[in-house]
């Protein structure tokens, strides 16, 4: 086809072939996405279930055995056969030649109708045909080839028998196997058994079609790929079921450990027999216990600590009254120390005595929280006004710093349902800890709802964070600068604090920050208390901060 | 473990043990068992028996112009392929078609061919020569003709420089020149089947076909009969296919055991039923056949009252032999005290009352109304009727020549007797219609030798004779052509066998066979002989003693008996069993000149 003509084909053919090609892609598409998918789910519960791969394995080395062995029966069946046949065929031979020198020695015809007679003969003595074909050869007839019986072609004997019978001496017998072809149309070429042997000047070629042989190899092939698969499959499901007998009790001491992990102590498996997995699970059963007394122990041991330090505060908190009523006389009357290093005494002891009397209050009140006896008081409010107020409440504090606040609020109501108290508390305290790192940069605060949540978010542009303190500042008694002195900042326990309170809310709490960049704290509440949060309307990252290191401070924040 | 699986045999050994069992079962050849009996194959002689052919040589580049001439002769007996190599012995530009049916001319033995003349350097003529047996005409009818030929080959050498055939002698331009053997492998002699006059009963017509393969024989077959009947039986039978039918496409198709005979459009004028029988019978002869379906121009047409697919057994009514050639009948002779007898049992039981008749070789009218026999001296026909009734047999035909005699007389189907008056060098043929004064036929092909016996066999066309050819009884077949004007014409006499070289009695055991009394080259004395009327070889029939056989009778399906003498007593001799060709004959029965009536 010239270029011209293919592409006036092409044009003439483009639509349909388009359209088919798009049909063929797509067709193959969904295919190849199906396949897939199939590999991809095999894969799955081939990495997930012993099952799967121990009939799997099983399947494929008992597939390999059997095929291994069929060849091998094949191979003795079919030699068995074909030596049966052999033999048949050379004493036949033997006949024939016995024969062909019976009639050489009693010549009674002459010359060319002898080798008719004896091929008759020897044709008469083929019963029905289709057994066998003789051909025969008088090696002395220059003006013939010999005679066959029926259509038998005389290139069915193959040029090596020939060779073979002439050089050999008399007497001996040669086979082979072959070919037999056939005069007529359209007859076939048939594999074939050929035998000769020499009688004088007369050569005799016997030829068996091995048809029925190999209707019964076949025969036998397909009752053996039969039986083979059977077999393969019996095996298989065999495997499956004593797979079966193991994984299922490796299967539920899984679930058992599952169970475990997910803190239900009391889980046991049950113990059956006295097998190798009644054993297994008498040592899960074992160690479920231990593990459960181990944890028990534990527990007592840290409910002991708690109320320890409960009682220790409580106890405190009377001396503390007492010291406290004493320290307030000697303030208000400091001035009347002659020793001015008295008043100023006096005062730093009620500035301490105030930061005793907090922290003591937090003690008490994360010792509440540690004893679960914190509870929820919720009622339903707008966040704007609680935001809005606890602003109000630290105006006075950031003007010292000389920080600005900056609000941004919604413009219609946030309402949830939320311990105002708590809340409260967590807003001072995230804007107290802004103001006091601000470094008297503004500190922004943003309020946000959706559907679900609501979120407070107080962003600082202080020193920041250093990678890893967003998870730290909500330790116990951390502190950003461990070389400060404690006189300043709070008793370090605020953070904890509002993330206890803002967990029993069903809330985050959540920080973000980066070296010189500043930080920002974000509370996240759902608007029903008690509910599942699933995500914030605010993001912890201020929008505009920070590239790679903000990611991974919130991955380890969001844990 | 559980209780309840306790205390039983595992499920594993179990299995174990039935496998065990099983192949110890399967792995041996059984050693008992019922017996299991079957039926024996049918081994009558088919077309399609398994057959010999020559494997031709082409020629060689050193063979000179005598040997090229011989390797031709001898590989033009292989029909492989079109004659394929014979024709490589052929210059380029001789033609040379034998096709599927060629002519044959059948020599004895050939000669070796002789160069008798070299005229150029490059030219050369070689001369056959051979004795002629006979010829075989291209529409397969063999006609005896002995003689001495002299053919002559042409011959030059190509540029290549071997010797090629260039010029072929006349007759062999569409034929072939073989020798008896070479005929009797590649030609195989068969029946093709057309209706005698009757229009019911089927007549064989005896054709050589060549066996080219297995496989297209039946489309030969079928093509030789469309052909219609040979010059032989031309005239006296007739065929069913309206002229101009020939085979559709490939041939007769044959899928499993069911043959397909599509005959062109022409056919549709045809009787189905008729042509249907002439196929039937006409392919029963090939033992792969054994259903067939008629269709005309690619219909399937069935014929009345039978399905479409029509067992080749079918069409009995049409056989040879007659409807009743299958039926018992009753065997006649002439008992030790000269009455007609019945020969069923031991005793001979006269049949009729009044006096003995004195009268030989009787034969018993079809319908058992009449017989008609010989005088003492055979030279005159006697019949006599009623059968049953006191009657004495009368005189119908008396010699009126010195020293005639009359062949025993034969009855044909249609109520026509036969005889033939002869002497030692000239023959009449008689016949006579019941009710009416015998007639001479006018045409009678061997009005000019002595006949000893003549037969017309069932089917009323075909009649056997025995005659003296230069003194040796011969059996021959010929022809009863009925034409127009009541005009008989009984001649084209054709040797059937010449394995037989004295033949005294003969009798038509069934369409295909003669039953035989006469001598093998070997014998001493006159025995039984069944001779297929195809040509092929002749078998002896029984076994034991016979005494001094003197005649025979035969029909289908019965025994065949040989009326006998021994010491001095005319017995008539039974094969005992019966249907064993090999059977020894058992002389018991006290009677002589056994007949049947059809």
């Amino acid at each position: 086809m010239t270029a011209a003509a293919r592409a006036a084909g092409r044009a003439a053919g483009g639509r349909s072939v388009n359209a088919l090609k798009r049909f063929t892609r797509r067709g193959l598409g969904t295919l190849r996405r199906v396949v897939r998918g199939a590999a991809r789910r095999g894969y799955a519960r081939w990495r997930r279930s012993i099952q799967v791969r121990i009939v799997t394995w099983t399947l494929c080395i008992s597939a390999i055995v059997v095929a291994i062995l069929g060849a091998f029966l094949m191979q003795q069946v079919s030699s068995a056969l074909m030596d049966g046949k052999v033999k048949a065929a050379r004493l036949q031979l033997d006949e024939g030649l016995a024969q062909v020198q019976r009639d050489l020695g009693n010549s009674a015809e002459d010359g060319t109708g002898r080798l008719d007679a004896v091929v008759n003969r020897l044709k008469a003595r083929s019963g029905p045909s289709g057994l066998y074909e003789v051909y025969i050869r008088d090696t002395s007839d220059r003006y013939s080839d010999g005679r066959a019986t029926n259509e038998l072609r005389e290139e069915s004997v193959p040029r090596r028998l020939r060779e073979e019978v002439r050089h050999a001496p008399t007497g001996s017998r040669s086979y082979t196997f072959g070919k037999l072809a056939y005069v007529g149309g359209d007859a076939k070429p048939e594999r074939g058994l050929i035998v000769g042997g020499k009688s004088g000047q007369f050569e005799l070629y016997y030829l068996f079609p091995l048809e029925q042989e190999q209707k019964t190899l076949t025969n036998v092939g397909r009752s053996l790929a039969g039986v083979g698969v059977v077999l393969v499959l019996l095996l298989a499901a065999i495997a499956s079921l004593v797979t079966r007998q193991v994984v299922i009790p490796v299967r539920l001491a899984a679930q058992g450990a599952q169970r475990l992990a997910a803190g239900r102590l009391e889980e046991r498996m049950r113990v059956r027999g006295e097998d190798d997995l009644a054993r297994l699970a008498r040592s899960f059963n074992d160690m479920a216990a231990n593990l459960q007394d181990k944890i028990g122990e534990l527990e007592d041991l840290s409910q002991v600590q708690r109320q320890f330090v409960s009682d220790v505060s409580h106890e405190l908190r009377t001396p503390l009254t007492t010291i406290r009523i004493a320290a307030d006389m000697l303030y208000e009357n400091r001035d009347t120390f002659d020793d001015p290093a008295v008043g100023r005494s006096a005062e730093l002891l009620q500035s301490q005595l105030e930061r005793f009397e907090s922290l003591l209050a937090d003690l008490l009140e994360i010792s509440r929280h540690d004893a679960g006896a914190a509870t929820l008081d919720a009622e339903s409010l707008d966040m704007r006004d609680l935001v809005l107020r606890t602003v109000g409440d630290i105006q006075g504090l950031a003007e010292r710093k000389g920080s600005k606040v900056v609000l941004q609020l919604p413009g219609e109501p946030c309402m949830a349902e939320v311990d105002r108290r708590r809340v409260e508390r967590i807003l001072r305290n995230l804007l107290v800890n802004a103001v006091e790192h601000g470094e008297g940069e503004d500190i922004v605060v943003s309020v946000a709802a959706d559907r679900d949540a609501v979120a407070v978010a107080v962003r600082d542009h202080g020193v920041g964070l250093k990678p890893g303190e967003g998870q730290m500042v909500f330790d116990r008694f951390w502190r950003a600068d461990p070389a400060r002195a404690r006189t300043t900042g709070g008793t370090g326990l605020g953070l904890s604090i509002s993330r206890e309170d803002a967990q029993l809310h069903g809330g985050w709490l959540q920080a973000w920050g980066e070296p010189g960049s500043g930080s920002q704290f974000r509370m996240s509440l759902p608007r029903v208390a008690g509910a599942e949060l699933r995500g914030s309307p605010l993001p912890l990252v201020p929008p505009g901060a920070g590239a790679s290191r903000p990611l991974f401070a919130e991955l380890e924040a969001g844990e | 473990m559980t209780p309840g699986t306790r205390g039983r045999i595992p499920p594993v050994l179990l299995v174990a043990a039935v496998l065990a069992l099983c192949v110890a079962g399967c792995a041996n050849v059984p050693s008992g068992g019922r017996v299991v009996s079957g039926k024996p194959v049918e081994r009558a002689e088919q077309v399609d028996d398994p057959y010999v052919r020559l494997i031709p040589v082409r020629p060689r580049p050193e063979w000179g112009p005598e040997q090229i001439v011989a390797g031709f002769l001898a590989a033009s007996a292989s029909f492989d392929d079109d004659h394929k190599v014979a024709r490589e012995y052929l210059a380029g530009q001789t033609s040379w078609r034998p096709g599927l049916r060629p002519s044959v001319t059948v020599l004895s033995e050939r000669e070796p061919p002789r160069l008798v003349k070299q005229a150029a350097p490059g030219q050369a003529t070689v001369k056959v020569t051979g004795e002629q047996l006979g010829t075989i005409a291209s529409d397969g009818q063999y006609r005896a003709a002995s003689e001495h030929i002299e053919v002559t080959f042409q011959l030059a050498k190509t540029a290549q420089g071997v010797w090629r055939v260039t010029g072929l002698p006349d007759d062999e331009r569409a034929g072939l020149l073989l020798t008896k053997v070479d005929v009797e492998r590649a030609l195989r002699p068969v029946n093709l089947y057309f209706f005698a006059p009757d229009q019911q009963t089927l007549v064989p017509n005896g054709i050589f076909l060549p066996v080219v393969d297995r496989r297209t024989l039946p489309s030969q077959l079928v093509r030789a009969l469309l052909k219609g009947p040979t010059t032989w039986l031309y005239g006296a039978v007739g065929s069913a296919f309206p002229p101009g039918t020939r085979l559709r496409g490939a041939g007769v198709v044959i899928n499993k055991d069911v043959a397909t005979v599509d005959l062109t459009k022409e056919a549709a004028t045809g009787s189905v039923e008729r042509m249907s029988a002439q196929l039937s019978w006409t392919l029963r002869q090939l033992s792969e056949i054994k259903q067939w379906k008629l269709r005309i121009d690619g219909e399937t047409v069935a014929p009345d009252g039978m399905a479409s697919t029509q067992p080749v057994r079918a069409w009995d009514q049409n056989a040879p032999d007659g409807v009743d050639g299958q039926v018992s009948q009753t065997a006649y002779g002439i008992g030790a005290s000269g009455y007609l007898s019945t020969l069923d049992g031991r005793v001979p039981q006269p049949v009729n009352t009044g006096p003995p008749w004195s009268l030989s070789r009787p034969a018993v009218a079809p319908d058992h109304q009449e017989a008609a026999g010989l005088g003492p001296k055979g030279d005159r026909v006697l019949t006599a009727a009623p059968l049953k009734g006191p009657v004495t047999p009368r005189t119908l035909l008396a010699a009126s020549r010195r020293g005639a005699r009359f062949t025993p007389p034969s009855w044909g189907r249609d109520g026509l007797m036969w005889t033939v008056e002869t002497t030692a060098d000239k023959s009449w043929l008689w016949a006579r219609q019941r009710g009416r004064p015998p007639v001479r036929v006018s045409h009678w092909g061997l009005s000019g030798r002595e006949v000893r016996a003549f037969r017309v066999a069932r089917d009323g066309v075909r009649a056997a004779v025995i005659v003296d050819i230069d003194g040796t009884p011969q059996v021959q077949i010929g022809r009863i052509l009925r034409g127009p004007g009541g005009k008989v014409d009984v001649g084209s006499f054709l040797p059937v066998s010449s394995e037989l070289l004295k033949a005294k009695d003969l009798v038509w055991r069934d369409y295909g066979t003669l039953a035989v009394l006469g001598q093998k080259d070997s014998d001493t004395q006159d025995l039984p002989y069944l001779m297929p009327v195809s040509g092929s070889a002749i078998t002896s029939l029984g076994t034991g003693s016979l005494g001094e056989p003197r005649t025979i009778t035969a029909a289908p399906g019965m025994p065949v008996l040989v009326g006998t003498r021994t010491s001095g007593l005319n017995v008539v001799c039974k094969q005992r069993p019966t249907r064993d060709q090999f059977g020894p004959w058992v002389c018991d029965i006290p009677a002589r000149d056994p007949t049947y009536a059809r």
